[in-house]
């Protein structure tokens, strides 16, 4: 082979592994393109909710309250009456079987929010106001375009002599769509348009609190004791390669573990983000003890040295210079950590997180739910109204998850130091 | 004439099985500059490192004889290292400041053994360390940026203010110029001339020309071994050893 032709096949090399890289990006780019585009166009609409405008007359013989009357007094009052006098009149309904399909097109809690109007101003009997009562599921995925009307009738949730009311409300603008509150205020629920992730925000975020107040302080300790005080010895090695086989442990396993000790033998309550975050942590341990000990290794020892020979401890050289320069990458592992622990599911569906639950957790030990089983849960939903919930709640986790390894990323380069 | 600040008798280095320094017997005067000189991995450094006990951060590093300073065994288990290494200072063979202000660089050492109680006396002993270090007039204005943001000479000479900062007797310094360019490296030899008025300094180099430049006394090592040691002059112009001949004149190292 001559010196040209020999030439001419390195550069051949070198661009076919131009293309090869350049391909494999493209095709991990369009993966994620596909993912995001799938999960924004099926979750968007779910930020939205139908509601329909709705005239609402408090006569006081339906009531047994009067104007002025206490917070007690209305929570306990009846507004069931009010209610069906008032939704049957939003349409010119002729019998009893039409008036049931109208009232049908209501969400659930359209008593509830009756009684809320009343709640937010108790002089409204003898007034007609004009209320946004949220719609049920099935008109909130038909208005969104989310349900086919041109199916037969018996293949439809939706009845024909609805779809007549429907119409009727789209022609006189009595239906819009409103910034969904429910989604982000609610708890769970058996009906699509009542059920939020509020629930499973504050389980997620007591579980991931908990996870970090444990987790991180063993951790570090852990890290500063193995890297700058230990002795260096096979007890040391032994210790540091079964952290890192911890590290890559199934969470699964960790979920079985907590199983067994904290709900059997413990006997902690069972759903509760106690026991999801102390599982967590375990889960979390390792993988925070890891970079930790990178960033502790990566100070230089002629950092220590300089402090050492001006007299300081041990510890104070450790503590003064050591940890303080070693901590951006302390607390971005930490972070990156706990976003990891943010989104694992399989450890809490053994737990019992995977439990329905409607009431907001007012404590961590309060059943609860948590984003990620929450995803799980309303997946496996039949109602078209939790496609959007499901994809919506990812959406949510996600930009957790972005605004987590942001932080990450910006403590690691905006408090890194350098040295020469 | 002179007292003997620091006296090793029979001194033996380990690391592990290898033995670094074999019976080192050595004295050095106070308020002299006694430079050690021989080819890498002789023992050096080794030996400037067991008068402040840094030694002691190598787990395997096991250290026998006696080392005395005024008449105290550095060598002693039970002997404070803190207190030990606020009377002995070290510079290193790189610039290693802190990643702090040359202010907080200095006052680190005085802080934490308790000397400068107020903020007053503590800028009088930054001042002065740097004064002494003859890095004052290029950073009196910047006290707050950071120590890294110097050149490599000043860097050392930081590193040097941050030693006598904490008011030692003694001064080791383990190749402070290797990393230094030449006018760096004559700025911190006049330092040094103009601090062995107050400080017992030990000087590890590798130039046989700073040696000559610097030190009263010079010691010549050979594979762990002190081949010969005394006057400076002596040394260089008519040593007793072959070896020391060969080495000075270049014949091997």
């Amino acid at each position: 082979m001559t010196k040209e032709e020999r030439l001419k096949k390195r550069h051949r090399a070198e661009k076919r592994f131009r293309f090869y890289g350049l391909t494999s990006i493209f095709v991990a780019l369009l993966f994620v393109i596909i993912l995001v585009q799938n999960i924004f166009s099926k979750g968007s609409s779910a930020f939205k909710k139908t509601v329909i405008s709705t005239e609402v007359f408090f006569d006081q013989e339906l009531l047994e309250i009067q104007n002025g009357a206490s917070q007690e007094e209305i929570m306990e009052a009846d507004f069931y009456d009010i209610m069906i006098e008032n939704l049957i009149k939003a349409y010119p309904a002729k019998d009893r079987d039409e008036e049931d399909e109208l009232l049908k097109l209501f969400s659930g809690d359209a008593e509830i929010e009756i009684k809320k109007a009343f709640l937010n101003d108790n002089n409204l009997i003898g007034q007609t106001i004009t209320l946004d009562l949220t719609a049920s599921d099935d008109i909130d995925q038909l208005h969104k375009g989310n349900y086919p009307r041109d199916l037969p009738e018996e293949r439809r949730r939706i009845s024909d002599f609805q779809l007549v009311i429907y119409d009727y409300f789209v022609e006189n603008k009595k239906i819009s769509k409103n910034f969904n509150n429910y989604f982000f205020n609610n708890g769970d629920s058996r009906d699509p348009e009542l059920a939020g992730i509020g629930g499973a925000l504050v389980g997620s975020f007591y579980s991931i609190l908990i996870c970090l107040l444990l987790a991180f302080p063993v951790a570090v300790l852990a890290s500063i004791y193995l890297e700058e005080f230990a002795p260096k010895n096979k007890i040391t090695d032994f210790i540091e390669i079964n952290i890192n086989n911890l590290a890559a442990v199934p969470s699964i396993v960790y979920g079985l573990l907590a199983l067994q000790i904290l709900l059997a033998t413990i006997q902690l309550p069972r759903s509760t983000p106690l026991v999801a975050g102390i599982t967590l942590a375990l889960m979390t341990l390792p993988r925070i003890i890891i970079p930790c000990r990178a960033s502790l290794k990566a100070v230089p020892p002629s950092i220590r040295e300089g402090a050492l020979a001006v007299g300081a401890s041990k510890f104070q050289s450790v503590f003064h210079h050591v940890v303080p320069l070693a901590l951006p990458g302390t607390l971005s592992g930490t972070i990156i950590g706990l976003a990891q622990a943010l989104g694992e599911t399989a450890p809490l569906i053994l737990i019992g997180m995977v439990a329905f639950v409607v009431d907001i957790p007012s404590s961590p030990v309060d059943p609860s739910s948590s984003l990620p089983v929450q995803v799980y849960l309303w997946s496996e939903s039949a109602e078209r109204g939790f496609v959007e919930k499901t994809s919506a709640t990812i959406m949510m986790l996600l930009s957790f998850l972005i605004v987590m390894n942001f932080i990450a990323v910006y403590l690691r380069q905006k408090f890194e130091k350098r040295w020469n | 004439m002179s007292n003997i600040k620091i006296k090793s008798k029979n001194l033996n280095v380990y690391y592990g099985d290898k033995q670094a320094l074999f019976d080192v017997n050595l004295d050095l005067n106070e308020k002299e500059v006694t430079a050690l000189i021989g080819p890498s991995g002789c023992g050096k450094s080794t030996f400037i490192r067991c008068i402040n006990r840094m030694n002691d951060v190598i787990d395997i590093c096991k250290v026998t004889g006696n080392i005395e300073m005024d008449g105290m065994n550095i060598n002693d288990k039970d002997l404070d290292v803190v207190s030990l290494r606020e009377r002995v200072g070290m510079v290193f063979q790189k610039p290693n400041p802190f990643p702090k202000s040359i202010y907080d660089n200095i006052s680190y050492g005085p802080k934490i053994h308790g000397k400068g109680e107020t903020k007053s006396e503590l800028d009088q002993i930054v001042e002065n360390s740097l004064k002494k270090s003859a890095l004052w007039e290029e950073v009196k204005d910047r006290l707050d940026e950071p120590g890294t943001s110097l050149s490599g000479g000043q860097q050392q000479r930081l590193c040097i203010a941050r030693a006598i900062s904490v008011n030692p007797e003694v001064i080791l310094m383990d190749e402070p110029c290797s990393a230094l360019d030449p006018i760096a490296t004559a700025k911190i030899e006049e330092l040094i001339d103009e601090l062995k008025k107050t400080y017992t300094i030990v000087i590890v180099t590798h130039s046989m020309a700073q040696a000559v430049r610097v030190s009263q006394k010079t010691g010549f090592f050979h594979l762990g071994k002190l081949i010969e040691v005394g006057k400076t002059e002596k040394i260089f112009k008519n040593p007793d050893n072959k070896m020391t001949q060969d080495y000075i004149t270049g014949r091997f190292g």
